[in-house]
């Protein structure tokens, strides 16, 4: 009993903060809460689903969105692989590469976003310095919409990496080393001993990385919001961004909270397919392994 | 061991670079950056740090608020981790298997999604627009991870302890107090300082609960400066701020990098 109230603070505020929104947002989903209507919740039976199902934006959105998770994700989990392995040798001053290695982290998503705007300006930014040696054109990287959403994925890419980097060490580190020296001995290839040990004994840190992963860069807002504002010509806006604009700059309550009601389902969906999908191929993999 | 260092290398400079960027550009007239191979007298500036440093309200003022927010939010993670923690190891197996998957569903969830419902709730009691409230959406964010943090820790603590302190006749109390908490400093330790870079680098909800100017935490003031100019873009300056706003955290890292690796790969492993 007494435990029962030694958590109860804590799971009331973590409901208030958690569940209630989901509750909240599907019943707002179904009410008009706009300007129109003074921020006063009144039912509109089902207008705000209608409109976000002919909401050209929206989809466009979604696709945008789902676009810069896989990249981001995909791309990162090679990246961090690559670096824990470099980070797990044994070298003189390894403590401090860890880290400054993990900076890209800690420092506000804001403050590096402004900095790769810097990084990315045309034409005085380094890259289209770099550029501009070999070719006369100029890549606009911030105002091309086939190059922008690139170069937000490549800020998260940096932001983000360093995090899974860490989990994988960890990761690394819980191996037992004989396992690799028995390897050794009976074929003695390092590839084929990544392969066979490191990857499948990271298995359990590589699935809790991808989903966390894939939740959260499904839900980019800062980077998105500072580096590009969505453009250029709305080709990098995600969800996130989208919903914040209609609840702050159109003052839409009722169709904020369907575009974010829709985007938690689709976000379960994703997840949870990821999760199947990351079941199949292991099975798939440990049965080719006997 | 030669290539080994190469890829250190190559590892540091793409940590590195983006920053060392910042920081040769916050110190470079703006003729130097329109023209890097000038060679004259007026290459290198402090113009833009006095700038920043100097403007209204002057920028240690975010640094202030964003420091006063993480450590009361920290301090009412705490508050409230540390009891359910030690609670959670005590229910029924049952019971606290699946309230640590649904507090583990709640950390992985992108809490941006968040921000409309914790908007309404900041209007309807008026909560917006201080310091002190803004900590604790930032808690209640915090509280599932370091909830699950926390119960690792004592779940690891020996049991014969504890025992030995009721035999005593230690009351519940006194025994969390004097007994386990001193133990489960180093994992408290790690979980305030997740918690504090959490709050330290939140946006959209601070975005969106102060609108005072003389209250915004500092990544909203940088928002602000990046949104405030986009015709004349004073580089310099920006890369001046970004430089100020960075220099806490890499301290912070620099300082407590083991807590913070512990930390972070605890919450993987135990979750």
């Amino acid at each position: 009993m007494i435990y029962a109230l030694l958590i109860l603070p804590a799971l009331v505020l973590i409901f208030i903060v958690f569940g209630f929104p989901i509750i909240r947002y599907f019943w707002l989903s179904i009410h008009a809460s706009s300007v129109l209507t003074g921020l006063t919740a009144t039912p509109n039976y089902g207008a705000n689903w209608i409109r976000l199902l002919n909401d050209d934006r929206f989809w466009l959105d979604t696709i945008q969105t789902i676009r810069f998770t896989m990249c981001s994700v995909l791309i990162e989990i090679v990246l961090a692989i690559v670096f824990a392995l470099i980070l797990n040798q044994n070298f003189r001053g390894r403590g401090l590469v860890r880290s400054l290695s993990i900076l890209p982290w800690a420092l506000p998503t804001t403050i590096m976003a402004l900095g790769w705007r810097w990084i990315f300006n045309t034409p005085y930014g380094p890259i289209e310095r770099i550029v501009s040696i070999f070719s006369t054109n100029s890549i606009n990287i911030l105002s091309n919409p086939n190059i922008a959403w690139i170069a937000t994925v490549f800020a998260d890419i940096w932001k983000t990496t360093p995090f899974i980097t860490l989990i994988i060490l960890a990761g690394l580190q819980t191996i037992p080393t004989d396992l690799y020296e028995a390897f050794k001995l009976e074929s003695g290839d390092k590839l084929k001993s990544f392969f066979n040990i490191t990857l499948p004994l990271l298995q359990p840190y590589l699935i809790i990385s991808i989903i966390f992963r894939l939740a959260q860069a499904f839900g980019v807002f800062d980077l998105i919001q500072v580096l590009t504002l969505g453009g250029p010509a709305g080709s990098t806006e995600s969800i996130g961004l989208y919903a914040y604009l209609n609840a702050m700059r159109f003052l839409d309550f009722g169709y904020s909270a369907t575009i974010i009601f829709f985007s938690f389902i689709l976000l379960s969906l994703f997840c949870i397919l990821a999760w199947l999908l990351i079941n199949k191929i292991r099975d798939k993999y440990q049965r080719n392994m006997l | 061991m030669k290539k080994n260092y190469l890829l250190i290398t190559a590892l540091l400079m793409w940590s590195l670079a983006p920053f060392l960027w910042q920081v040769y550009t916050s110190f470079s007239t703006p003729e130097a950056l329109i023209n890097p191979l000038l060679k004259v007298g007026n290459r290198w500036t402090l113009e833009n740090y006095i700038q920043v440093i100097n403007s209204e309200p002057p920028f240690w003022r975010y640094l202030i608020n964003s420091t006063i927010v993480g450590i009361n939010a920290t301090l009412i993670t705490l508050i409230l981790a540390i009891p359910s923690a030690y609670a959670i190891n005590k229910v029924k197996n049952k019971i606290a298997q699946s309230l640590k998957v649904l507090l583990l569903l709640a950390s992985l969830f992108p809490y941006v999604l968040l921000f409309l419902s914790l908007l309404e709730i900041a209007r309807k009691f008026n909560l917006g627009n201080s310091l002190i409230t803004l900590s604790i959406p930032y808690a209640a964010l915090s509280l599932p991870l370091a909830i699950l943090l926390l119960s690792s820790a004592f779940k690891d603590l020996p049991k014969d302890l504890e025992e030995a302190a009721i035999i005593e006749g230690i009351g519940m109390f006194q025994r969390i107090r004097w007994i386990l908490i001193p133990l489960i400093a180093p994992a408290t330790a790690s979980t305030g300082i997740i918690v504090f870079l959490f709050t330290w680098n939140e946006y959209p909800i601070a975005l969106t609960w102060i609108s005072n100017i003389d209250l915004i935490t500092l990544p909203v003031a940088i928002a602000r400066i990046a949104g405030s100019s986009v015709y004349s873009i004073p580089y310099g300056a920006f890369a001046a701020a970004t430089v100020l706003g960075a220099i806490p955290l890499m301290l912070i890292v620099l300082l407590f990098q083991k807590q913070i690796i512990s930390g972070l790969t605890q919450g993987a492993i135990k979750g």
